[in-house]
């Protein structure tokens, strides 16, 4: 059995078709990509290396510091606020009985649904003279403009966007946080019960230590989630107004795909990449620990 | 062992690589002709077969200028059937200098295809991909059937022309008679009865000014028309013996701001469309548009065309004109077929369409009958003949595309009150040292 | 979309089958659990809330639509649906959304299984430098090799087609699916192979005929994730496809709808258009979906 498996032929036929896919559409772009991004690199012409002019030019660029400001609340944001959510949405759940798995669904259902349109879907809901802004009219006020403020710190769009964010992908969390609170042995709760800790006291001592692992997993997920995040900017505001709500995603596009700037473009990507990359060391060594036993 | 691996690897990699060029090569290269009809005609019968360029569907479209090119194609390939053919390779706006600089890069140039005046020419006429068109032109009085040498201004390079301009929009105040009537308000002349008039529109109850700063190159072209009030020249900007910080811009984005007050509430979000549409809805009073929007403007609301006034932007003698130009690839191989292609979208039947049924600015000196064209293409006219001059659009005048962009970006901004207009100054000069000006 | 609520009916809590059960779980009904099940039902109106307002006015003019807002359309017509179908060209991008998402599907759960079955299964010394270079695409988000892509493909013919978009999609797909699948495949009992060794199987007897089957599980969870993700893609689809018939149906709705358009009752047509397929397929499956996905994002 052991030739069998040691057979070389055998392994480089399971391998191949993924390896070469992979070093292919993957790998090799990602070289051409970092390489790009110390180029001078129009579409019409051909690379030229220029060193590091292109990561000068991002310290003048006003709408990447908007996009990385934009990029960095959507990060802290939607790991806070998911986090809260989430384990709020889990601990009710698990403490119903009838209707636990509708309410479920009801909750995770934006999650499969394609962002492109509910981005869509909630523009309209927050556009001057529809949605709610019909409701608040109903009742004699009159709605701000949800998506075209520009006072404040972070402006109002920008809190609108997260909030669609929220609702949309919270689901993921929630299920993350279930699937382990329901991993959590009942002696483990009854033996507390018994200690006489109360509900919120169990929750606080007992299943909160007990899921950490499972927050830095469900962080790195709407870390780098929102990191990549474009459809819902792109259709709900393009990055308006006057790029406020630009993205690192949506000014790349904009930087590669409206002005042709493709290196620049690149290192655009090499920046989101390498933030993907800190992101996501940084999550794993501060917020996991050492498993417990459950 | 391992080298063999190694070895496996690799030439099963390079199998792989072959194999999808193989596949890229055997499956017609990426833009397969979207329209056009037959395309099927062999140069090998002797027939040269050219390809175009633009930026609509051809088949689907509604735009009328887009189908007034339909049937130009259409006829060229009837009365040149058996010598030339073209096929048009179309995309959508948005996509379309995306595709047609992968066709570039990939060294597979369109024969012939549109491109905006501006800086966007630029980035073909630089490193050599189109070819100057002079010698067609000076060829059967061909340039002598155009209005005057200045249509070709704006595509003339070292005194050499590389874009043939197909037709002409020009940026006008669009006004509602019935709502102007109303309110008492008069047709305004200068700045300050243009304020005036607003006042009086606004007293009346009504919105008096539609506009777009969503779409940012709609407040821009405001922005423009108010620095050209001022006297704001953009060569003289570009090479450095001017600078943006000497009043001038500063005045124009101080008038802007006095007149944002009179803009419709959603101005900061509303895009292009729907600032149109609140004009023809007759929500607005006044819509500051270029005149392609007058087949949007009678498609939409047809009993409009009767309410809807034009006069110029007061206080300036000159216009913003815009022009849809071909340009021919350096690269062709029948140049000849090309020209004539492009000789085409200029001769009479093309440009009489172009007035009576498109409702845009002809190029030539052709007679089209002012009774079949749209009411408001008379008005345009009269502005665009009353106009001492024609000049660009602000954001298709300045080195770069980008440049552009960032003046509707600094245009906008001042309009949000994100800047004074002191800083807009400072940081389009700014702008300008460390990437226009070498 | 009555269905949302009707299809996760019977799929309700652990056990409303008995009436003894039910009486128990009323009496057990304390005032905090009434508490959390109004807070539950307001969450759940935020939730399909947007999706009955759009639903509701899809079928209105565009005049209703501000007149009227909230009551129930005047007369329904499907004259919005018809134009949203034909003009936005929805029918054609729902059939290249499938194509490209089933090729993708099945090519990944093939290509990333053999992968998987080598790394987990296989014997070799650099089995676990080869997972680590197929994790780390899991970090790498699809922006950074956008034009690198673009640009090759525009090359070789591979742009505005619809293989280049499996190719990357497929690509992306493949890091969850080994790493999902490898698990499954370790875990498998040895004497299975052993058994199958003995009578003379070869090794792809053993892969096809033994591993696959029993990691099917795996394969519903990996399909799932590819499935769910590669329908909603929107950025590379964009980029990749300029033309109109070639376009998915993201890429087809975001045109269609658009910043740059007026008609807001088609448009809404047109959103339900999109997202109504998903939500049919939700409703019949919704556990099997619910906890497939998650059971991949928890491996991943």
């Amino acid at each position: 059995m052991d030739r069998l498996l040691r057979n070389k032929a055998a392994i480089v036929v399971f391998m191949a078709p993924a390896f070469i896919l992979f070093t292919l559409v993957l790998f090799i772009p990602i070289c051409q990509s970092v390489y790009y991004s110390f180029c001078d690199y129009k579409a019409i012409t051909q690379p030229v290396f220029i060193g590091l002019d292109n990561y000068k030019a991002m310290l003048s660029d006003k709408t990447l510091g908007f996009a990385i400001k934009n990029s960095l609340f959507f990060l802290v944001f939607s790991c806070v606020s998911q986090l809260i959510v989430g384990l709020l949405y889990a601990g009710l759940l698990t403490n119903i009985n009838k209707g636990r798995n509708l309410f479920k669904n009801i909750i995770y259902l934006p999650c499969v649904l394609s962002s492109a349109a509910l981005g869509l879907l909630w523009m309209f809901i927050f556009s001057p003279k529809l949605g709610i802004n019909q409701i608040i009219e109903k009742f004699g006020g009159e709605g701000p403009l949800w998506l075209m403020d520009t006072t404040g710190t972070i402006i109002l769009p920008m809190w609108v966007i997260a909030f669609v964010s929220l609702w949309q992908y919270v689901g993921q969390s929630m299920m993350l946080y279930m699937a382990q609170i329901s991993g959590i042995s009942k002696s483990l709760m009854e033996a507390s019960y018994i200690d006489g800790c109360t509900k919120p006291m169990t929750f606080r001592y007992i299943t909160l230590p007990l899921i950490r692992p499972m927050v830095a997993t469900a962080m790195s997920l709407n870390a780098i989630g929102s990191l990549k995040f474009f459809d819902l900017i792109f259709n709900m505001t393009e990055g308006g107004p006057n790029h406020r709500t630009e993205v690192l995603a949506t000014h790349l596009y904009q930087q590669g795909f409206k002005y042709f700037k493709y290196g620049y473009a690149s290192a655009i990507g090499v920046l989101l990449l390498v933030m993907c990359l800190l992101v996501t060391l940084f999550i794993n060594k501060v917020v996991k620990t050492e498993q417990y036993e459950m | 062992m391992k080298r063999r691996i190694l070895a496996t690897v690799l030439s099963a990699a390079t199998i792989a690589a072959t194999m999808t060029g193989c596949g890229g090569s055997s499956s017609p290269a990426a833009p397969a002709p979207a329209a056009g009809g037959d395309s099927g005609a062999a140069s090998s019968s002797g027939v040269q077969e050219i390809q175009w360029m633009f930026w609509d569907d051809l088949n689907a479209t509604s735009d009328l200028i887009s189908l007034g090119y339909k049937d130009t194609i259409e006829r060229f390939n009837k009365d040149y059937e058996g010598k030339y053919h073209v096929t048009a390779v179309t995309t959508n706006l948005e996509e379309y200098y995306s595709k047609l600089n992968a066709l570039v890069a990939a060294g597979e140039t369109p024969d012939v295809f549109i491109v905006s005046p501006g800086p966007n020419l630029t980035d073909y006429v630089e490193p050599g991909i189109i070819a100057p068109l002079d010698d067609y032109l000076a060829k059967d009085g061909w340039k002598d059937t155009f209005t005057s040498d200045a249509v070709f201004s704006q595509q003339t390079y070292d005194g050499k022309i590389y874009a043939v301009p197909l037709n002409t929009a020009a940026a006008c105040c669009f006004y509602n008679t019935e709502m102007f009537e109303k309110a008492g308000a008069k047709v305004p002349t200068n700045w300050d009865e243009m304020i005036d008039t607003c006042d009086k529109l606004q007293a009346a109850g009504y919105t008096p000014v539609t506009i777009s700063a969503g779409t940012a190159w709609c407040l821009s072209m405001v922005a423009g028309y108010l620095c050209e009030a001022e006297g704001v020249d953009l060569a003289k900007l570009a090479d450095g013996s001017a600078s943006w910080e000497d009043g001038k811009l500063e005045a124009a984005a101080n008038k802007l701001v006095q007149f944002s007050q009179y803009f419709q509430r959603t101005a900061a979000g509303d895009t292009n469309d729907v600032a149109t549409a609140n004009f023809y809805n007759e929500e607005a009073a006044i819509l500051i548009q270029g005149s392609w929007a007058i087949g949007q403007i009678n498609g939409e609301n047809p009993a409009f065309e009767d309410k809807c006034g034009v006069f110029q932007f007061p206080g300036v003698s000159r216009v913003i004109a815009k022009s849809d130009s071909l340009a021919m690839s350096a690269t062709t191989k029948y140049p000849e077929a090309s020209a004539a292609f492009i000789k085409y979208f200029t001769d009479d039947t093309a440009q009489k369409y172009t007035a009576e049924v498109g409702g845009k600015i002809p190029v030539t000196k052709v007679q089209y009958d002012a009774e079949k064209a749209p009411a408001q293409l008379a008005y345009v006219m009269d502005v665009f003949s009353g106009a001492s001059g024609t000049f660009g659009f602000y954001n298709e005048s300045m080195p770069t595309t980008e440049t552009g962009a960032h003046f509707d970006d600094t245009m906008v901004a001042v309009f949000l009150g994100d800047m004074t207009p002191a800083q807009a100054a400072t940081d389009m000069e700014e702008y300008y040292k460390a990437n226009c000006r070498k | 979309m009555d269905n949302t609520i009707t299809a996760g009916g019977p799929a309700n809590g652990s056990g409303s089958s008995s009436s003894k059960v039910i009486e128990e779980k009323k009496k057990k009904l304390t005032p905090v659990q009434i508490i959390i099940y109004i807070f539950l039902i307001a969450v759940a109106v935020i939730y399909l809330a947007p999706l009955f307002w759009v639903f509701n006015v899809s079928f209105k003019t565009n005049r209703e639509i501000f007149t009227a807002p909230f009551a129930l359309p005047k007369d329904f017509t499907f004259e919005n649906y018809t134009f949203a179908w034909t003009a936005g060209k929805l029918g054609i991008s729902t059939l290249n959304s499938f194509i490209v998402c089933v090729i993708t599907l099945i090519l990944s759960m093939f290509i990333g299984s053999m992968a998987a079955f080598g790394i987990g299964r296989m014997r070799w010394k650099l089995s676990k430098l080869c997972m680590t270079y197929f994790l780390t695409g899991m970090m790498i988000p699809v922006h950074c090799v956008l034009i690198p892509l673009f640009t090759r493909f525009a090359k070789v013919g591979l742009s505005n087609n619809l293989l280049g978009l499996i190719l990357p999609y497929l690509t992306f797909a493949l890091p969850i699916t080994i790493f999902i699948m490898t698990g499954f495949f370790e875990s498998m009992p040895n004497e299975l192979i052993e058994c199958a060794c003995m009578e003379g199987a070869n090794i792809f007897d053993i892969f096809f005929r033994i591993c696959l089957p029993l990691g099917k599980t795996g394969l519903f969870v990996t399909g799932l994730m590819t499935f769910v993700g590669n329908w909603n893609e929107l950025l590379l689809a964009m980029v990749f496809i300029s033309d109109d018939t070639k376009k998915t149906l993201p890429v087809s709705l975001s045109k269609f709808v658009g910043p740059y358009n007026t008609n807001y009752s088609q448009m809404f047509a047109a959103i339900i258009i999109a997202i109504i397929p998903t939500i049919i397929v939700y409703c019949a499956f919704s556990n099997q979906i619910v906890d497939g996905l998650t059971a991949g994002a928890v491996k991943g």
